[in-house]
């Protein structure tokens, strides 16, 4: 989710409305699919929901929108683009390193040092979050008063050729400049492996840029005093890459600047076309469609207007309505798509929610109810139920026990945020000792109890972990044994009509001897009376006989 | 105090009072400890007879005494073990004479201990050092097989004096604790009402004012509580349950959501990845070629899906589940009837550090329902319907949100009576990807609602870790959550 930050006025300024409370600006952004994160003074930070709407994420976009769904201008935004004379030739020692370059001319721009913070925040999150960490969109903006066209953009090898990348006076060789730019370590990755980098170069031979990873020094920065900008986006996919421009470029247009189309001289392809290209998609919906998924029952007219409150042209034809549909929008797979446009035209809040007539009856599950019983029979015993994380660490149910790391394996985390909660746990009762632990200065007897999972590598499974339902129970207090842990097994597994079978084992948290596994039917669990060393692990200062068994 | 109102006193005295008034004799002192082993009480019960004599003004306890105790520090208790920095060094110099350099390395000592221990190696006159060189002196040969005063202290440092304690504690192998004791002694009257006690025997009174010990019942935990009631409000509504899973495949946390492999929004999802085990297996072939249609060309339904090659591979990942909806979409898989609503109440995982308003891992209620009929405006009729029945809120507002599964999608913010507006909801009609190409004939609409939040306000907490309390205390008295 998109945060982007702009000044409450300038943003007034492009909808050409003044909000005078936030809450009519929150209502307002809404439209957008934005909220206010913040407002302070006016800072503005707006959080923007939809990942599909690289257009919405510059002040220039979301007033775009805006203006066209508070009815200020509707219908399709219009772009004027003169062909220009400028050249951009693609040649063929690139193709394979990051074939695609599109790119548009901006001229007599007028920079305010708000217009720079959003054209630099719509570069960047449109190469972060649109572009995939700029892997498939990567954009360049230049002073083309610093360039001579035409414009060449090939593939160099990184040891032929030194630039001074942006921020850098001296010249640095390719690959000194992927090791020693903020911006070359950050994405570096993306050229590395090629034998030709991507470089844009004038032609007198000047060293533009690198594409994606930096600009020059010379052309690549973009003042408040430059007054022609130069364009370019850079990727793997044709179409990406034009939505991508158009985005950047709709946002400087809509600033006043006069745009012009550069010629793409692609010599691969063998192929020469002007971008950028605003020719808007076509589609159509179905009315019929648009009222039985609203629940409403509106009229052509009606859907008509709220559509071109969404920025679409419509055409009525029969039983449909021809749409054209601004050209960076790629977010339109469905006729669907097109009725939530609708539908958020009409407004939310202003749709009456309806009943659904559905004849059914509740129902939960078995092991739900289950639990419910064992739950209150547990209750029944005096035990307080206690809630842990199912996250937890080998530290607690490995090393505390005495057990093995080596042997022990578990459902593990990749990513985990802390060594805490890293593994997925096998067993209930170490947490629950662990609970012991931070509690040994309240009144005993502390027995308590818990019902949940334990999980357990199991290839035959469809996930490769079979989750175990639980019940834990341990006893701590002067009194606790081994057989003041049976005596509640036995409460238990009568209460539940369980049959249980004990057989002694030898495990490292428990005394020898008051160890056993026990079985119902084909379920095992085990019952002990800890061991002092393994109560010392985890800070428990009296008694204490566990009983942890599958249901 | 009058003799009546003392008898009527010793009368109400309980067993523990009584135990603990008989082992007080005259002129003797003691400690909380020295009273709980002659009683047999444990120190807790020792510790409120105290209190409960020294009000009844039966004892008289002494102000603090303080006393110095004197203990090892960590590297202290690792000196001990593997011997002093200078013992270590004079082991080594008694095989040969080594240099600086040698000295340290063999000893493995850091630069810190190997510098305190050259120093008393110095002061004692047990070592020369030559050009670099170190050597054992005569003195040094003499006293190496005896017992240093050093080691004399570490091993029982109480029976020293505090000069030579000094010393160690500069070098941090002791430190200096202050600790503090009651002094215990019966009073007069504590006296006379032990005479008294010895004449009326067993015979007991009860104050009925007086407060007793507090008895702690067997309880579930009230956030287990809390589930309990919104699965009985689902059932009311109609709700089918489905099962819990904590592991799931990507293909139903992402892939049948329509969540495409390649697009930013994967990766959104702030999800955990397994190390182990890394995959899964999938449902029949028939069911994952439909979702493959889906995402690389909208497949049976009127839609361009997301034109991208999509792999099994990724789809068959394992993950901690990140979200119920995960749970929607299995049972999509599976099949499902109509007219018919399901829930799922599942503990989901994402990378948040633990603090007081994100917990590791939380639950979330998971809801779709079936049916002819059903639309955008069903939603926010359900919507409104839980807001009321679960939260007791009676306003509500709906909000513009996105969801790769849903298309209009929706949130909702409640007004709830005690916390004020909060959104607790998210959800829309399923995108007809979905329902279309599972062959569900029906229109279909899925939401998730954040719980934990509604049961913050519910039981009456702030810091949502109290959800998974690990304070007995705070559970023991804890309410019981009735509506």
């Amino acid at each position: 989710m998109p945060t982007i930050e702009c000044s409450k006025k300038d943003l007034e300024k492009l909808i050409g409305k003044k909000f005078d409370s936030a809450e009519k600006l929150e209502q307002a952004l809404q439209y957008a699919k934005g909220g206010i994160g913040s407002l302070e003074g006016d800072a503005l930070k707006i959080e923007v929901q939809d990942a599909n709407r690289p257009d919405l994420w510059s002040a220039e976009g979301i007033a775009r929108e805006l203006k066209a769904r508070l009815g200020l201008e509707t219908g399709l935004p219009k772009f004027k683009v003169k062909k220009s004379k400028v050249q951009l030739i693609i040649e063929k020692s690139v193709k394979k390193s990051r074939p695609y370059m599109v790119a548009a001319l901006a001229k007599n721009v007028k920079i305010t040092e708000e217009y720079l913070v959003q054209m630099i925040q719509l570069q960047e999150k449109v190469g972060l979050t649109y572009g995939r960490k700029r892997k498939e969109v990567g954009i360049g903006i230049y002073d083309l008063d610093k360039m001579k066209a035409p414009i060449y953009y090939k593939g160099i090898k990184p040891r032929e050729i030194k630039f001074a990348p942006l921020e850098f006076e001296r010249d640095l060789g390719l690959n000194e400049i992927l090791e020693l730019h903020p911006k070359g370590k950050e994405y570096g990755h993306l050229i590395k492996a090629f034998e030709y980098y991507p470089i844009v170069m004038d032609s007198t031979g000047t060293v533009c840029a690198m594409p994606p990873i930096i600009n020059s020094n010379y052309t690549g920065k973009v003042t408040e005093k430059t007054k022609n900008l130069f364009i370019e986006v850079t990727g793997w996919n044709k179409e990406i890459v034009n939505i991508a421009l158009n985005v950047m470029v709709a946002a400087v247009h809509d600033r006043g600047a006069d745009i012009e189309a550069v010629e793409i001289v692609d010599e691969t392809e063998k192929a020469k076309y002007f971008t950028p290209n605003f020719e808007p998609k076509k589609t159509k919906v179905k009315i019929e469609f648009i009222n039985k998924l609203a629940g409403m029952n509106w009229s052509t007219k009606e859907i008509v207007k709220l559509l071109e409150r969404a920025r679409y042209n419509c055409t009525i034809k029969g039983k449909e309505i021809l749409l054209e549909v601004p050209s960076y929008r790629q977010d339109l797979l469905h006729e669907a798509d097109i009725v939530e446009d609708a539908v958020i035209s009409y407004g939310y809040n202003n749709l009456e929610p309806k009943a659904t007539e559905m004849n059914v009856v509740g129902k939960d599950l078995l092991e739900t109810r289950l639990k419910e019983v064992i739950r209150s029979t547990c209750v029944g015993l005096q035990l307080q139920e206690v809630l842990t994380y199912n996250l937890t660490s080998k530290e607690k149910q490995v090393t505390k026990l005495g057990l093995n790391l080596q042997k022990e394996i578990f459902a593990e985390i990749a990513n985990p945020m802390s060594s805490e909660y890293a593994i997925f746990r096998k067993q209930i009762f170490p947490e629950l000792l662990e609970f012991l632990g931070k509690n040994s200065r309240y009144e005993y007897p502390q027995n308590i109890f818990e019902i949940g999972k334990g999980l357990e590598l199991d290839a035959k499974s469809e996930t490769g972990v079979n989750e175990k339902n639980k019940i834990c129970i341990i006893i701590c207090g002067r009194n606790a044994n081994f057989n003041e842990g049976k005596r509640h097994l036995q409460a238990l597994s009568n209460s539940m009509n369980w049959d249980y079978e004990l057989k002694k084992i030898e495990h490292s948290a428990f005394k020898p001897g008051l160890c056993a596994e026990i079985k119902i039917e084909n379920r095992i669990g085990i019952i002990g009376e800890l061991k002092e060393s393994i109560l010392k692990n985890f800070s428990i200062e009296m008694p204490a006989c566990v009983i942890e068994l599958e249901f | 105090m009058q003799n009546s109102e003392l008898k009527q006193l010793v009368l109400e005295l309980s067993e523990i009072e009584r135990t603990a008034l008989k082992q007080l004799g005259i002129h003797e002192i003691h400690t909380l400890e020295s009273l709980a082993q002659t009683t047999e009480l444990n120190k807790d019960a020792v510790r409120r007879v105290i209190e409960w004599l020294k009000e009844k003004k039966l004892i008289q306890v002494q102000d603090l005494q303080r006393k110095a105790e004197y203990s090892l520090t960590k590297t202290g208790k690792e000196n001990l073990e593997k011997g002093l920095p200078e013992r270590r060094m004079i082991q080594a110099l008694q095989e040969k004479t080594l240099n600086f350099k040698e000295l340290q390395e063999k000893t493995k000592l850091n630069s810190g201990e190997f510098a305190s221990g050259l120093g008393v190696l110095k002061q004692k006159n047990f070592i020369t050092i030559q050009s670099g060189k170190i050597e054992i002196s005569e003195v040094g040969k003499e006293f190496a097989g005896s017992e240093w005063m050093e080691e004399k202290i570490l091993n029982n440092p109480d029976e020293c004096s505090l000069d030579q304690i000094q010393g160690l504690i500069k070098r941090g192998l002791l430190e200096k604790k202050e600790v503090t004791e009651n002094s215990i002694q019966i009073s007069e009257f504590g006296i006379q009402a032990k005479e008294i006690l010895e004449t009326i025997g067993s015979q007991r009174e009860f104050n009925i004012q007086a407060p007793v010990q507090p008895l702690y019942l067997g309880k579930a935990q009230p956030y287990n509580q809390f589930l309990k009631l919104i699965r009985k409000k689902l059932l009311e509504l109609g709700f089918t349950e489905m099962k819990e899973r904590l592991i799931v495949q990507e293909f139903y946390n992402f892939d049948v959501l329509f969540q495409p492999q390649n697009h930013p929004a994967r990766q959104w999802t702030d999800s955990y990845q397994l190390k182990q085990p890394t995959h899964g297996k999938l449902p029949d072939k028939k069911i994952v070629d439909k979702i493959k249609a889906a995402h690389e060309t909208g497949g049976l339904a009127d839609s361009t899906g997301w034109g991208y090659e999509w792999s099994t591979d990724i789809a068959s990942r394992v993950m901690p589940t990140a979200h119920g909806t995960a749970m929607d979409a299995r049972q999509m898989c599976e099949g499902v009837e109509f007219p018919k609503k399901y829930f799922v109440i599942n503990r989901c995982f994402r990378p948040d550090v633990l603090d007081a308003t994100h917990l590791v891992e939380f639950n979330q209620l998971d809801c779709f329902m079936v049916g002819p009929g059903i639309n955008f405006r069903s939603l926010l009729h359900v919507f409104k319907q839980l807001a009321y029945e679960i939260a007791g809120a009676k306003e509500v507002k709906f909000t513009t949100a996105y969801f790769p599964f849903t298309e209009p999608s929706c949130e909702l913010s409640i007004k709830h009576p005690q916390l004020g507006w909060m959104e607790v909801a998210g959800g829309g009609v399923l995108r007809p990807e979905i329902t279309e190409n599972l062959g569900i004939k029906e229109p279909a609409i899925a939401w998730g609602m954040g719980i934990d939040r509604l049961a913050m306000a519910k039981l009456g907490i702030k810091d949502i870790r109290y959800l998974f309390s690990d304070n007995l205390d705070w559970l023991r008295k804890s309410k019981m959550v009735v509506e």
